[in-house]
């Protein structure tokens, strides 16, 4: 129990999961091109960070981009009206996507303690659990389930 | 002691027992409670989705291309606003202040799209009596529509405080907390396009009642 | 501090009276808010005891007509909804207020102005609520206002709509205190103070105020749709137009049964302090306590639909809800038997808060019990509207939450005051509000049982509830004599003072280690806290390997359960609050913006049920609030140094 405390209350490591690395702790990288070393990690972190331990305005306009392309995706997906049952899970996928791109770099939750995402997880979950519950109920409202 | 060296170095240690920021700590238990107060009109809208009983429904009235114009604007506003932090947060006063006023900009120009929204939603023939899509549609949209005009006051001030040099690296938590709230709106509006505009826009009558359409 | 700051012209001077009406209009002390608090919902205890002495004084007799029945929806609706958003949430907001600093070693709550604002928001929400009664017009759709009865059809006058707007604006007032308190709790314990050394009313109060930040926002949404439903004609709940009144019931109950554990976890915490202390005993299972508290908290969120049994909602969102009702009968079963363990084998003194504790206990668990009794549909769907129902929730709320928090006001009163409360009134009180208490409720058990609604203002002569209803009403008579002697007794120990001393039941936390009264700044010296009930140890040293066997090792301060704060130990500077090494306490200064964001918040309320002219005034007034309160420093600048 106190094992399972301590992975609710306290940072270790980089956050939740491990894209992109957040090097604020961590001296910066010697630059070590292309060919040596990890150069796919230190490529990103070059985008995300600009060569520095902390996301700087690059990283930010490439989550702009994104999140721009993303909401193209969603209105293409809009206007192919041929996607049928896919359509509603492709479009929550994709808004998912988007919620969680603001919500980690723009408002620095892969960046910040845990303890924010902690409270802004947990009123999500006990929001979607009991709002998704009332969906189901209000469907169910006027057909009698046999059971 | 490396696990006490803040993550961000730009921020001192709090003196607090966890060690983070209590106005900080409080804007996100603020966003949770909002959370649940936009969880439960979104929730309100989708149970009531597709049960209106006239016209006109969102398939007739709903203008994708506007909307997706609209939230474009929006979601650069965050982008805007996160780095109108950075620059504030690194000392350059000019332009954290230009990124905020680009904030506050984007923020009225989305305001105004909602406004003509309204407006010609109006002119076809959908107020909030007049079925329960209009009813869900514009207490949802109209609630949010609050929220960035708050938003907007907030920046506006930040703007005047950076201007007069008020707001600096050392108090930019300042800024930070009130994107906090920008980009809680942000989300929200995510969600609200997806459902509501998105996944409804093709929403007719309820099944039976296609012959009641009125064109 | 050299660095410009924005500054906003003031039209009054910043506050400095320490006496007389201003003190306490500018005060931002978590120890006079709570006296406020506490007079004020106090207060409106007496009112709601009056509007049931009312409704019983109605149903003594069959075919009674000396209450209307119009009068009587408006006297069941106001006592449900004062006795639970006017009596027994701030009466808990009181404790909050004046313990949480005091036993995490603190020397005021995180944000003491918006602690302040929560306290005027509230007493004005509250006065919205009962102005209705001047206007001849109060709320008379139940506490739970079910639409459509609520709506503008069946309920034309402005008494909903007054019980929207008190609803709101009392909501705004809790949402802030909840987060002040959770950041309280979070950020200023005192060095040393693990999560798990924190005392369980601290714990309880925490689990509390995350309910009451997530489920009040669901109550504003309720509230809006309704006003809009009335006001503007929208169908939110108007089956015309497509809406659906079942919907109000899901909205309302998703607020509502969080609402029921808001009330009862802080009078949990509060018996959770008072038995250890008069047991001589730690509180047995310290961390099942913890846990259990928590996991109503999050249970407590997925049992709604019981209160929806007989809508109709299908046998498999019933059999969904019957079960996780059931299940929560487990974490409260928990506590119960956590309590009785503490109790057991203790060196146990009977003094009054103990009384009401004990009896706490008792009365909780038979409530609990006919709780668990209607989570089976089927036995429900007899008792659903019945009395079984209202002698239900009078024993969880009555005797539960109401007895614990007379329990901590005895307990706590020479922590307060520097004096006791008179130990042979507090026991006639005691004896008195039992007695009358079970003749009130129980006989209401029956009466549902045999088939008598609720909600109805009489009823005919030969149902053979004539007995029943009378035991009920004179119980409910002994019931408001007990609470008479308890204000008989708090002004017979304001004039015949019996000085308490700092300790005076022999206390375990922290708020016993500093004097009665506590000091403005509450600690001379913010403590430094090694072991769970930290005091206690203090105090006995020599107990403390009685329960921490293994004391060489610091780690192991704490039994199971415990852990380590990571971020406490090892960051370099923590120290316990505002002393930052020069000498003196800082305390907040004074402000009366918290008044003024009140008094706009409460114009904007105004609004609503009067004109827009006064709508305009009230944001006006807020606004001035807003920028005052934001450019206006914590502190103002000392002319000595800095």
């Amino acid at each position: 129990m106190a094992n399972l405390w301590q992975k609710l209350t306290h940072h270790k490591g980089n956050g939740w999961w491990n894209l992109p690395h957040t090097a604020s702790n961590e001296l910066n990288p010697p630059h070590e091109g292309p060919v040596g070393g990890a150069w796919l990690g230190n490529w990103w972190r070059f985008w995300t960070h600009g060569g520095v331990s902390h996301a700087g305005p690059k990283f930010y306009w490439l989550v702009g981009f994104i999140l721009a392309v993303i909401t193209a995706l969603e209105v293409w997906a809009f206007a192919l009206e041929g996607l049928g049952a896919w359509y509603i899970p492709i479009l929550l996928i994709l808004a998912v996507a988007k919620f969680i791109g603001v919500v980690a770099y723009f408002m620095h939750l892969r960046f910040d303690k845990p303890m924010f995402t902690w409270f802004f997880a947990s009123s999500m979950v006990v929001g979607v659990l009991i709002f998704v519950a009332l969906m189901f109920l209000m469907e169910n409202a006027h057909t009698p389930v046999l059971f | 002691m490396t696990q006490a060296v803040a993550i961000d170095h730009h921020e001192p240690i709090e003196n607090t027992s966890t060690g983070l920021n209590s106005r900080k700590l409080m804007m996100w238990a603020f966003l949770g409670s909002d959370v649940m107060f936009f969880g439960a009109f979104i929730a309100t809208y989708l149970v009531y989705r597709g049960k209106s009983l006239v016209g006109p429904y969102p398939s007739e009235i709903l203008d994708i291309p506007l909307t997706t114009l609209s939230t474009f604007v929006l979601l650069m506003s965050s982008l805007a606003m996160v780095l109108a932090l950075h620059y504030v947060k690194d000392g350059e006063r000019n332009k954290g202040t230009l990124w905020i006023l680009a904030v506050v900009v984007l923020g009225a120009i989305f305001m105004g799209f909602q406004f003509y929204e309204f407006r010609e939603f109006g002119h076809l023939g959908l107020t909030p009596r007049t079925n329960i899509f209009g009813t869900t549609f514009f207490i949802l949209t109209g609630i949010h529509g609050a929220h960035v005009t708050i938003g907007i006051i907030w920046m506006g001030f930040m703007a005047y405080s950076s201007h007069k040099g008020a707001l600096r690296p050392d108090n930019a938590l300042d800024l930070e907390i009130a994107g906090l709230y920008w980009h809680f709106v942000d989300i929200v509006w995510i969600v609200i396009f997806t459902v509501i505009y998105l996944i409804s826009a093709n929403d007719g009558p309820p099944p039976g009642m296609e012959s009641m359409i009125t064109h | 501090m050299t660095t410009k700051a924005l500054t906003f012209p003031r039209i009054f001077p910043r506050p400095k009276a320490t006496t007389g009406i201003w003190s306490w209009i500018g005060t931002v002390d978590h120890k006079r808010i709570g006296t406020l608090y506490g007079i004020t919902s106090f207060i409106w205890f007496i009112v709601g005891g009056i509007e049931a002495i009312a409704i019983r004084a109605q149903l003594a007799t069959p075919e009674n007509d000396l209450i209307g029945p119009e009068m009587y929806n408006q006297l069941f609706t106001m006592h449900g909804t004062t006795m639970v958003f006017l009596v027994i949430m701030p009466l808990s907001a009181a404790f909050f207020n004046w313990l949480i600093p005091l036993q995490i070693g603190a020397r005021d709550v995180a944000f003491p102005r918006l602690n302040a604002l929560s306290f005027w928001i509230f007493l004005f929400g509250s006065l919205i609520i009962n102005f209705s009664w001047l206007t001849g017009d109060a709320p008379n759709g139940g506490w739970f206002g079910y639409a459509p009865n609520s709506g503008i059809t069946f309920n034309p006058g402005l008494g909903m709509t007054y019980w929207i707007v008190g609803l709101n604006v009392l909501g705004v007032a809790s949402i802030a205190a909840g987060l002040n308190f959770i950041v309280t709790i979070l950020n200023m314990r005192a060095p040393g103070m693990d999560m798990f050394k924190l005392p369980i009313f601290t714990w309880m109060t925490l689990v509390t105020s995350v309910l009451i930040v997530l489920a009040l926002p669901i109550l504003a949404v309720a509230g809006i749709q309704l006003q809009t439903d009335r006001i503007y004609g929208t169908h939110f709940f108007n089956s015309l137009g497509g809406g659906d009144p079942v919907m109000w019931q899901h909205i309302f109950w998703l607020f509502g049964h969080p609402e029921v554990y808001i009330l009862i976890l802080p009078a949990m915490g509060i018996v959770s302090e008072v038995l250890p202390t008069f047991a001589r005993k730690p509180l047995f299972g310290y961390g099942f306590v913890v846990f259990a508290g928590i996991v109503i908290g999050f249970m407590g969120w997925f049992v709604w639909s019981h209160h929806m049994f007989t809508v109709g909602l299908g046998p498999a969102a019933n059999t969904a809800f019957s079960v996780s009702t059931m299940l929560i009968a487990v974490p409260t079963g928990v506590k119960i038997f956590n309590w009785l363990g503490t109790l057991w084998g203790g060196s146990i003194r009977f003094n009054t808060p103990m009384l009401f504790s004990v009896s706490f206990i008792a009365m909780f668990t038979i409530g609990g019990l006919s709780g668990v009794i209607h989570a089976s549909p089927p036995t429900d769907a007899q008792q659903q509207d019945t009395y079984f129902v209202v002698a239900h929730f009078h024993y969880v709320l009555v005797g539960g939450a109401l007895l614990g928090i007379f329990s901590g006001i005895y307990f706590w009163w020479p922590k307060m005051t520097g004096y006791f409360l008179n130990e042979k009134l507090g026991i006639a009180n005691w004896l008195l509000m039992m007695i009358g208490f079970n003749l009130q409720f129980a006989p209401m058990h029956w009466l549902g049982m045999d088939g008598m609604p609720r909600r109805i203002y009489t009823y005919a002569e030969n149902m053979g509830w004539e007995t029943s209803n009378a035991a009920a009403s004179a119980g409910g008579i002994i019931l408001g004599i007990g609470v008479l002697i308890f204000m008989i007794n708090v002004w017979y120990s304001m004039r015949n003072k019996v000085e308490a001393g700092d300790d005076p039941w022999d206390g375990r936390t922290l708020e016993w280690s500093t004097s009665s009264p506590p000091p403005p700044h509450d600690f001379d010296e913010i403590p430094q806290v090694k072991y769970r009930d930290d005091f206690w140890f203090r105090k006995y040293p020599e107990t403390i390997s009685e329960y921490y066997h293994d004391h060489n090792e610091h780690d192991q301060a704490v039994p199971s359960g415990a852990q380590n704060d990571l971020e406490e130990e090892n960051l370099p500077v923590v120290s316990g609050g505002s002393d930052d090494g020069h000498g003196g306490i800082h305390l907040p200064d004074m402000s009366y913006y918290p008044f003024i964001l009140g008094v706009g918040v409460a114009g904007i309320g105004a609004g609503f049920l009067s004109n827009n002219a006064v709508l305009f005034v009230g944001v006006g007034i807020l606004v001035w609030g807003m920028l005052g309160w934001s450019m206006e420093p914590v502190n103002d600048p000392e002319p000595e140094h800095d």
